[in-house]
């Protein structure tokens, strides 16, 4: 039974590359199609869980944080190149006189507000009445009573 | 035969310049080659890239050799082991024999298993002793035990298997002793063997640990 040692199969290396029976092109291009796969699958995976790899189960639907639109401060830039922030609201108080300061900044703050009414509908397409005060006025008054009825007229002559 | 047998009978029979040429004599047109005990087959695993590949479809036969220049010619040729990409498996086995639990030849052994941790650049050296050694007979001296070697390559740590065709205490420990100063192994280094028949057992032990 022929044996060799390590030794002995490093010294049989060949300092050429020697030729195979099958095609080696074929199996390095089938191997490195494989890692390109598996490259932009993880990259995939990366995108779509924003680093999160260990949450096995989301207690929310929310993937990151909500955006919230942050209105930016109004600059303007001169011709000599300073820049100058102008604040909205204290801009119009600073016009006006000390007396009515208060009252202007009250009352622009309230008019930019936007008050949003939602009406509570819940009732309306219900039999129930939408107005407590539509029970009273659709109460019956009278009603028939079945012992005045048979009371006869000749016994209250008596 | 070693290989210093081989060629010394070479050199005597060198008497005229006719003489055949071997890969020590000429590196490029050698005309012998050192024959190998048998013949062996590299196979390898492609991972699966698609859910309707099956395993039958990823393991496939590459190509087979009976000469220690055919060998060297196949390693020139196939990425080295850190090139692969993961999930991937090379597996060299002797003769016909493939590697799956499910073959006449595995069904009654088992295998001596040893993971690396982490990817280290001494992967590629490792699987090249570990070849030279079972190819060159030099880890199973007495009888052969040694079916085939399997690398695979995976995220928590490259693995190595020496498939063996029985589970017997005795031949089985030499050779693990034998496989641990191939893999360069320490004390710390810890070398189990499993056999086939608990390998769909999830939690099993292994049956020795050396």
């Amino acid at each position: 039974m022929p044996s060799y040692t390590i030794e002995e199969l490093i010294q049989l290396k060949p300092s050429e590359t020697l030729s195979v029976d099958f095609d080696a092109v074929e199996f390095k291009a089938i191997i490195e199609k494989v890692k390109q796969v598996q490259a932009l699958k993880e990259e995939e995976y990366n995108a779509t869980h924003h680093g999160h790899f260990n949450r096995r189960r989301s207690s929310h639907l929310h993937h990151g944080k909500p955006k919230v639109k942050q209105h930016k401060p109004k600059v303007t830039t001169d011709e000599n190149g300073w820049s100058t922030f102008e604040p909205k609201t204290t801009e119009e108080g600073d016009s006006e006189n000390n007396s009515d300061n208060a009252t202007t900044t009250t009352t622009s703050s309230i008019s930019k507000e936007t008050v949003k009414v939602k009406p509570n509908n819940r009732h309306i397409s219900s039999s129930r009445p939408a107005d407590n005060s539509d029970i009273i006025t659709d109460k019956q008054v009278h009603g028939f009573n079945t012992f005045a009825a048979l009371v006869s007229d000749d016994e209250d002559d008596e | 035969m070693s290989v210093e047998e081989v060629s010394q009978k070479l050199e005597n029979v060198t008497v005229s310049d006719d003489a055949p040429k071997t890969v020590l004599s000429d590196n490029k047109e050698f005309e012998v080659k050192h024959p190998l005990n048998t013949k062996w087959t590299l196979w390898y695993t492609k991972p699966a890239v698609d859910k309707s590949e099956s395993w039958s479809d990823l393991l496939r036969p590459v190509t087979t050799f009976e000469t220690v220049e055919e060998f060297w010619a196949i390693i020139q040729n196939i990425p080295e082991p850190h090139e692969l990409p993961l999930k991937s498996d090379y597996h060299v086995f002797r003769n016909d024999i493939r590697p799956e639990w499910e073959d006449q030849a595995n069904s009654k052994g088992g295998k001596w298993s040893f993971q690396l941790k982490g990817r280290g650049s001494d992967i590629d050296e490792l699987w090249l002793r570990t070849l030279l050694a079972v190819i060159g007979e030099t880890i199973d001296e007495d009888d052969s035990q040694i079916n085939g070697v399997v690398l695979s390559i995976r995220k928590g740590g490259n693995k190595f298997a020496l498939w063996t065709k029985s589970e017997d205490k005795e031949p089985l420990t030499k050779i693990g002793a034998k496989f641990k100063t191939v893999l360069k192994l320490t004390e710390d280094g810890l070398l189990e063997f499993y056999p086939h028949s608990a390998a769909n057992d999830r939690h099993a032990q292994p049956s020795i640990t050396l």
